[in-house]
């Protein structure tokens, strides 16, 4: 029997609202990337291709490459910053991956206080971050910090100051980073750590394998996703890690913990150069882009071992 | 939705809309009353309560005008002026500085205070010299601001500890050298003196440096900058010198607040800042504790000081309560408040009635300096609008390499003078100079 035409209307219109609706559904996420991400984005790309200096708005306008020209140029603490920002995310992921690792198999373990060494591991990344720094800052403190208590006790001299101390400065800001970063890491392997079915460890343990080698054919492979994902997380974060140094060393003494992000930030809030400022920051978007995707393909994140 | 529902729907909310904004605004409410948003630029424990009085007086003696106080800290003000400039949002009446007046008044944010002062009560009873500085920073020599008060640089010092060292507070450059290195113990964590190596490090320096060259201008005749003469170079090689010898190691990092720190923490025996930390010092160490000494003279026995920056209130030009603002700004700068304002924060008044009043002993000797013939007052550029930038994000961390060992006074001082001398050209070449 042959529908009328007043059936098909309804059917054509139903079809037309089925199409219609995933669109919908997903407009108000698309419209959110569009405001939060897009914009932002595409903007400060077009500020990189222009003069914007607030100090010197009678040269603001067109600048095409030449911002660039500079950074890539004529701008020595460019490089110097994204020299000392590898070696930053470098340090920083390595020591945070093997304590991280290391303390989440120590809580994975079973004995007595577990629970309470759990929380006192994952403590410290409860701690919002420019907490975390002032806690830092006044123990290094020369007056009120460590050096002080152990110059009273005749351990050391008075007056030590590891945050303006050229030669220590790097190894403190580590070390205040470390605190917070670490747990990172324990949180997230532990939780893969205990999907770890125990048939595979006591299938190994019947073939005579040892802890170590346990260790090596279990464990890593099956935490290998986890290391990456965590790895690739953190050394994006640490990357663009500001609040720590800023509040810490400021990126001194003297340039000499100047991440990029500091540098970006000296130069768009202090100096109010926003257009060199966002080339700065175009830069740092484009080698985090390219680490990002060279890190995932040979990692092979994802692929079956 | 049926479309008629949509436009009865659409029309509700855009109704609703234009209500609740309406209810947002500063426009003279219901009761008549008009409120006006006042951003202080240096808030903070110190200065917040001092506004809160001052904003409770003018509110006893304007019941129509109610002000809205906004702290902001000083690291920040920049950076929220700029933020408010760019997308909106500045407020009526703001706290400004000298320092930052050549920026505003380029992106033609403030309004001219000229016309307004011209017919006030404050006619007249400005100081001439702060006046003339205010102008002195834009290139149409227009008045922007309502000047409160301005500052000079001090050397804070430990009274007690030179009296238990039995020396006088120096008086020249020489005695000041030879006492610090006196002053000092360091297994006992004494310093005689600290050197501020962080933010804030510039300004503080060039004082020392035109202080002991005695070099009055930082222009030649030609248009060169003088920050590189050998007589700074010099000077700076005599005070970086000083650096972990009679100075804590953190002083290549302090700023403001850690500086302070460690000499109302009573690690120091000279700390060299301004009039405006006063209430800081005689809270923390009592008032026979410390004392105040200005920047020592030189061998011939004259004294030269830097200018320092003239902190006042500016009326923004978008405000749509001007009159209010510029009535607000008025009271704060008339007799009786200004001499609260000196005396709350130890600095020297812009209102010449209060001269007097302020019953500080260190402001009448500021005063006494800066009026004597002796002294020489070098005015720093204050009206590049680069200064900020070539003092600060360039010159600070070049600064913190001279005091390590990594850079040379003079290789330091030639940089930054290359970099005055180029702001200077094209100033006077945008102003047909």
């Amino acid at each position: 029997m042959g529908m009328t035409v007043g059936e098909t209307n309804v059917r054509q219109h139903t079809r037309r609202r089925g199409s219609r609706t995933p669109y919908l559904l997903i407009a108000p996420a698309v419209l959110a990337m569009l405001a939060f991400l897009v914009y932002p984005m595409g903007s400060v790309v077009y500020y990189s291709l222009r003069h914007y200096n607030l100090s010197k708005p009678w040269e603001d306008g067109f600048a095409g490459l030449d911002n660039f020209a500079r950074m890539l140029t004529e701008d020595p603490l460019f490089w110097q910053s994204l020299g000392f920002t590898a070696r930053w995310v470098v340090v920083e992921v390595s020591l945070q991956l093997v304590l991280g690792l290391a303390l989440a198999l120590i809580v994975n373990e079973t004995f007595v206080g577990r629970a309470f060494a759990r929380a006192m591991v994952f403590s410290p990344w409860a701690v919002s971050g420019v907490l975390t720094t002032g806690i830092w800052v006044l123990l290094y403190n020369p007056t009120t910090g460590m050096s002080k208590y152990l110059a009273d006790l005749g351990l050391m001299d008075y007056g030590g100051a590891p945050l303006a101390n050229p030669d220590t400065v790097f190894l403190a800001a580590v070390v205040a980073e470390l605190w917070r970063g670490v747990p990172f890491f324990a949180i997230l392997l532990l939780a893969d750590l205990q999907s770890i079915p125990r048939d595979l460890y006591e299938a190994a343990s019947v073939d005579g394998a040892s802890r170590l080698r346990r260790f090596y054919h279990v464990t890593l492979p099956h935490l290998k996703d986890a290391i990456i994902l965590s790895t690739l997380l953190r050394a994006v974060w640490e990357f663009n890690n500001v609040d720590l140094l800023y509040t810490l060393t400021g990126g001194g003494p003297a340039h000499q913990t100047t991440t990029l992000p500091l540098y970006v930030a000296s130069t768009a809030v202090q100096s109010q150069d926003f257009g060199y400022g966002s080339a700065l920051t175009t830069a740092g978007f484009l080698i985090l882009t390219f680490f990002s995707v060279a890190y995932l393909r040979l990692g092979k994140f994802g692929a079956k071992s | 939705m049926a479309p008629g529902r949509w436009s009865r729907t659409a029309t509700a909310l855009a109704v609703g809309a234009c209500l609740a904004l309406a209810g947002c605004g500063d426009d003279p409410a219901a009761d008549g009353t008009t409120t006006i948003t006042f951003w202080d630029d240096n808030g903070g424990p110190a200065r917040t309560p001092v506004w809160e009085h001052m904003i409770a007086e003018f509110e006893k003696e304007n019941p129509t005008i109610k002000v809205k106080y906004v702290g902001i800290p000083i690291a920040q003000v920049q950076q929220k002026y700029d933020t408010a400039i760019a997308g909106g949002g500045l407020p009526d009446v703001g706290g400004v500085t000298t320092a930052m007046l050549a920026n505003l008044a380029a992106r033609e944010v403030l309004e001219p205070m000229d016309e307004r002062l011209s017919g006030s009560a404050l006619d007249g009873k400005l100081n001439e010299q702060v006046v003339d500085t205010v102008k002195a920073t834009v290139p149409d020599e227009k008045l922007y601001m309502v000047p409160l008060s301005t500052n000079l640089g001090v050397f804070w010092y430990r009274a007690d500890w030179f009296a238990e060292a039995k020396i006088s507070p120096p008086a020249n450059w020489d005695e000041f050298y030879s006492a610090v290195e006196k002053l000092t113990d360091r297994p006992n964590n004494r310093y005689g003196y600290t050197i501020r190596g962080g933010a804030g490090s510039i300004s503080q320096l060039l004082e020392v440096l035109y202080g002991q060259s005695g070099i009055d201008e930082v222009f030649d005749s030609s248009g060169e900058s003088t920050v590189n003469d050998p007589g700074n170079v010099e000077a700076l090689e005599r005070i970086a010198g000083l650096y972990k010898k009679v100075t804590p190691e953190a002083d290549v990092t302090n700023d403001y607040v850690k500086m302070v720190a460690q000499f109302d923490g009573g690690n120091i025996g000279v700390m060299q800042h301004n009039l405006g930390s006063y209430t800081d010092h005689v809270e923390t160490l009592g008032e026979d504790k410390v004392d105040a000494m200005f920047v020592p003279a030189g061998e011939d026995g004259t004294r030269t000081v830097t200018s320092h920056p003239v902190t006042g209130l500016g009326v923004f030009a978008a405000g749509e309560q001007r009159d209010a603002a510029f009535r607000f700004a008025e009271f704060v700068a008339g007799k009786e408040m200004n001499t609260y304002w000196a005396t709350e924060t130890g600095v020297l008044p812009a209102n010449t009635e209060v001269a007097d009043a302020a019953g500080l002993e260190h402001i009448t000797r500021a005063a006494q300096v800066l009026s004597d013939p002796g002294t020489t007052l070098v005015q720093l550029p204050y009206y590049l609008p680069e200064f900020n930038s070539i003092t600060k994000t360039d010159a600070e961390p070049q600064f913190q390499k001279v005091l390590l060992g990594e850079l040379s006074a003079r290789d330091f001082l030639d940089e930054m003078a290359g970099k005055l001398t180029e702001a200077q050209a094209s100033y006077d070449e945008r102003n047909g100079g």
